[in-house]
């Protein structure tokens, strides 16, 4: 009578009340009276039972916003914003968990682990909505740079992750003005610029070399 | 898409914002005496305006409270020369409105739905700006409402944007710190009663009631069960802005009708209920289609101890400048006289300020007033410029209730003027116990 689900409960149950991981596999079973092997079934080890949790909540959150009436007139910055604002929501209930799986993390650069199983869903989600707003001409194109929006947004995910985690402010409402002034000038940058002006008259004017003879440089 | 494109976040992005802008107020001060060395008929006008399109412009780039101050400070033409006005003004129109999903997020926060779960129609996309909030037009069960949707975190930027403030706040009004702070507290205090949009609520019903009996001015319906601490649900009041009524051209007597009903309006709340509106900027009022003032906003009321009230209007009023005594007294009462004085400047400060009130107060002293005069109001502002440059008023002086009082009768004055109205001036006159 193993299921994921209770493993996944008694598991999130143990760390909360005990501030750490099971001894083992062999203990954690014991005390679920289910056999290891039941265990393995679902599960390769306690980690995978954690990424599967953050996989489960980014997915929950991406199905939520596109339910919304709203999510057809949204432009693709509405959507990532709504996507920050619906996940850091979703992530309320869970705080405690949330908390513990990131502070258990061996600090090093890059990816946590337990966010590895997250990072290929938001990159996928985001590249989509960028893809959108390139094809309106909500964002800029621009070569090799536009490839690279989503890691923009990747790293806002990490920043408004840690910023929740410290945030103290009451009804997390620091998050909310954090999520709204980040995401919106990370789109500021997306979108075309002085800078792009600027970039193409430039070209132009390397391109159109023989101007500079006739001015006599 | 956006009124700007930037905004500073941090403390530190804000105060280097106002740090910069102080330096740019010193150069202007640097070229407006380098150039007077060789035009000594040089006026100051340049220099005011250089000052103040330098503050507005890093002022225009912060928001919520520092956008208030803006508007306070706009406000109080007393104080502040034509030209730092005239910028100024600007401020109580523009800011960068909220996103969509941040919208639906308050509510969801405040009401656990979407906001088109809970009307029948909610335009997402807001219809114009409020200082710390914006405004949204929505429907529910055949009836147009307007939502008033606050910024988040206004409240916690306030205290840390009025320290900010106060060394402007210093070069504007040339007062020294420890005097300014109990100023800057009963400004802070209200401030930080506008962001409790549950306080607004509970007084706009109480005002609305309160004020019913004016038969020219009229209130949206509030509706508590569809507002929280960052919204409020009221009914649209269909009209025009002041800006955009006056563009119509209206006749003299509709003027005169908008003109006392604003006027009732003001003083049957100073003298019956004692605490007043202290808002009174043109966005916060609607010329209805029939010709009647709206009033759409009581964020911001100030409430008038007797301490305050009976010495105050009993200047104006029972002919008290003719007992001189007395008149000191009153002056004792409000601190505009301290027990420290001596006799001389007993005498200097008695005979200014009571030029000033008999000044200020003059239009209480006809049945009716044309509002529309320029010399009445030219008046004011040199009186107000000539005082600005008296080193006896570098100090302060006057108990800090004369903050928004003044401020809400030159708003009202202001707008009168705005208006050309007439206006009988003895509808309501002061009650004392």
């Amino acid at each position: 009578m193993a299921s994921a689900a209770a493993i996944k409960k008694a598991y999130i149950d143990f760390v909360l009340t005990h501030d750490e991981k099971p001894k083992s596999v062999y203990s954690f079973t014991k005390k679920l009276k289910i056999t290891e092997a039941d265990f393995y079934t679902f599960y390769a080890s306690f980690e995978s039972i954690e990424k599967s949790i953050w996989v489960e909540l980014i997915s929950e959150t991406i199905s939520e916003i596109q339910k919304q009436e709203l999510w057809a007139q949204y432009s693709s910055r509405d959507k990532i914003l709504s996507f920050f604002y619906s996940y850091v929501e979703l992530l309320k209930a869970n705080r405690s968990f949330v908390t513990y799986s990131l502070k258990t993390q061996k600090k090093k650069l890059g990816t946590p682990e337990v966010l590895s199983g997250v990072k290929p869903i938001f990159e996928n989600f985001a590249e989509e909505t960028i893809n959108e707003g390139l094809e309106s001409g909500e964002l800029a194109e621009r070569k090799f740079l536009s490839n690279r929006y989503k890691d923009a947004l990747w790293i806002q995910y990490a920043f408004i992750l840690n910023f929740w985690i410290d945030d103290n402010s009451e009804g997390f409402e620091k998050t909310d003005e954090a999520i709204e002034k980040g995401i919106q000038v990370t789109f500021d940058l997306f979108q075309r610029s002085p800078i792009d002006s600027l970039f193409e008259y430039g070209k132009f004017l390397t391109q159109n070399g023989k101007l500079k003879e006739k001015m006599g440089f | 898409m956006k009124a700007q494109e930037t905004m500073p976040t941090t403390k530190v992005e804000r105060s280097a914002k106002f740090v910069k802008t102080g330096f740019q107020i010193g150069g202007n001060y640097i070229k407006h005496y380098s150039k007077k060395l060789f035009n000594p008929e040089l006026s100051r006008d340049e220099l005011n305006e250089d000052n103040a399109a330098d503050i507005y412009n890093s002022l225009s780039e912060l928001k919520g409270s520092a956008l208030k101050i803006a508007q306070m400070l706009s406000m109080d033409k007393n104080i502040l020369p034509k030209a730092y006005v005239n910028k100024f003004t600007q401020s109580q129109y523009n800011a960068p409105p909220l996103s969509g999903p941040l919208i639906v997020r308050t509510f969801t926060k405040i009401f656990g739905k979407t906001p088109e779960k809970i009307f029948d129609k909610f335009n997402i996309k807001s219809t114009h700006a409020a200082s710390i909030g914006q405004v949204h037009e929505a429907e529910l069960n055949g009836k147009k409402l307007a939502i008033k949707i606050q910024y988040p975190g206004v409240g916690d930027s306030i205290s840390s944007d009025l320290k900010l403030v106060k060394p402007f706040a210093f070069r504007l009004l040339g007062m020294s710190e420890k005097e300014l702070n109990i100023y800057i507290k009963e400004v802070e205090e209200r401030l930080l009663e506008e962001t409790d949009y549950l306080l607004e609520v509970r007084r706009s019903v109480e005002f609305s009631v309160a004020c019913s009996q004016l038969t020219d001015v009229v209130f949206p319906t509030y509706y508590p069960e569809l507002s929280g601490n960052r919204i409020i649900t009221m009914d649209w009041i269909e009209g025009l802005h002041l800006k955009e009524f006056l563009q119509t051209n209206p006749s003299q007597e509709v003027r005169n009708k908008i003109g006392q009903a604003l006027w009732d309006f003001y003083n049957y709340q100073q003298h019956e209920m004692r605490k007043v509106h202290a808002d009174p900027h043109p966005g916060n009022f609607i010329i209805t289609n029939d010709n009647k003032l709206g009033v759409i906003d009581f964020g911001c009321i100030k409430e008038m101890p007797d301490d305050f009230y009976e010495p105050f209007f009993s200047l104006t009023s029972n002919n008290l400048f003719d007992n001189k005594e007395a008149t000191i007294k009153a002056f004792r009462q409000l601190e505009m006289i301290l027990p420290n004085d001596t006799a001389a400047q007993i005498e200097f400060y008695y005979t200014a300020y009571k030029e000033m009130i008999s000044l200020f107060a003059k239009p209480y002293s006809t049945p009716t007033f044309d509002f529309s005069q320029v010399d009445f109001f030219e008046g004011l502002y040199n009186y107000g410029e000539k005082i600005a440059k008296m080193p006896e008023f570098k100090q302060a002086r006057g108990v800090k209730h004369f903050i928004y009082i003044n401020r809400t009768n030159f708003g009202l004055y202001s707008i009168l003027h705005e208006l050309k109205a007439t206006v009988k001036t003895q509808t309501y006159t002061p009650k004392f116990k």
